[in-house]
């Protein structure tokens, strides 16, 4: 009952509405062209161009999310400040580190570290799928295992990422361009010991903020937890950076 | 949803120019205009990748109809031939 309530419906989209006004229009103009004007033949097409455009406006008007993405920010946004409000308030000042799902013993999740270690946290088998984890032996060796925009992003993906930057680039832009509708254009490189990322005309801006200084954004926080699932590896995020309309991120893979 | 938009786009300027440049060069046969609209859509539709699999299905239904008609088609012409 409470989920159906939290839905935001938007069944008539603007895809529905122009695709039935272009079928209504080129239906009039192609009976207009046969039975008034003797077969304009033009006119005709331009009526068959019109119905195309309908019957393609109307099949993707289905596939629009019902969740508008405006909600969509709002739920982004109080899950990423609730946790970046643990963070602070536990005074945590460690960065997260992205796990493959194989460490995690289910999704890939991000560890944050409880306490600034000189080098970053080596795990060598699956975390318990707990909020608070235990990641090594040592006594200091005490996390947060939490829940990312990048694990709920990887879930999106219909197979495993390959590991080379070929296939990571389309992987990313299936995710980025296509289904999260939230850049124009990815590009990747390889830059030891991790990868660039390059995101052009980003529409998550969250770089600036305060929960951005306790975590990372969204956007890097996608592109590390695909990357770590690709290559089976830890991933760091080393830097994130806005040139003009291009947003650059850098991971580092945790050996 | 801008790759929905860039799409719908694509399609819409490819069709209208289509109509233009055959009008232009005098094509008076309603055949020849089906074939380049269905051959176009569906040449624009494998080109964009990136769709969520929602939309592939939905779009590959169109494609399907559209690809009917154009059998249709190419099935009256080859029995005109064959009378």
């Amino acid at each position: 009952m409470q989920g159906n309530r939290d839905k935001v419906r938007t069944d008539k989209n603007a895809y529905t509405w122009t695709g039935l006004g272009l079928l209504v229009a080129g239906t009039i103009v192609v009976l207009t062209s046969m039975l008034i004007l003797s077969s304009l033949v033009w006119l005709t097409a331009l009526g068959i161009a019109m119905l195309i455009m309908a019957f393609i406006l109307l099949a993707l008007a289905r596939t629009i999310p019902r969740v508008t993405p405006e909600v969509g920010m709002l739920l982004l946004e109080t899950g990423i400040d609730n946790i970046a409000t643990v963070v602070e308030e536990l005074g945590i000042k460690s960065k997260p580190v992205y796990l493959p799902s194989s460490l995690t013993g289910g999704r890939p999740q991000a560890l944050i570290p409880l306490h600034i270690n000189p080098s970053l946290p080596k795990i060598t088998s699956a975390l318990p799928r707990r909020f608070i984890v235990r990641y090594g032996n040592g006594p200091d060796d005490v996390g947060l295992l939490v829940t990312t925009a990048g694990t709920v992003a990887t879930g999106m993906l219909e197979s495993t990422p390959g590991p080379s930057a070929t296939q990571l680039e389309s992987t990313l832009a299936s995710l980025f361009v296509g289904k999260l509708g939230a850049a124009d254009r990815i590009r990747v490189y390889v830059i030891e010991p991790g990868l660039r990322v390059e995101i052009r005309a980003p529409r998550i801006q969250n770089a600036g903020t305060w929960t951005h200084q306790c975590l990372d954004s969204s956007l890097a926080s996608v592109v590390a937890s695909v990357a770590a699932e690709a290559w089976n590896k830890p991933f760091v995020v080393a830097k994130e950076e806005q040139h003009g309309r291009t947003y650059t991120v850098e991971i580092e893979a945790v050996e | 949803m801008k790759i929905y938009n860039n799409y719908v786009i694509a399609v819409a300027s490819l069709l209208l120019l289509t109509t233009v440049v055959l009008v232009a060069i005098g094509a008076n046969s309603l055949d020849v205009y089906y074939t380049f609209y269905v051959v176009e859509a569906l040449v624009v539709t494998e080109l964009y990748v990136y769709f969520n699999a929602r939309a592939r299905r939905s779009l590959t239904l169109v494609s399907a109809v559209l690809f009917a008609g154009f059998m249709v088609i190419v099935l009256s012409a080859a029995l005109k031939v064959l009378a």
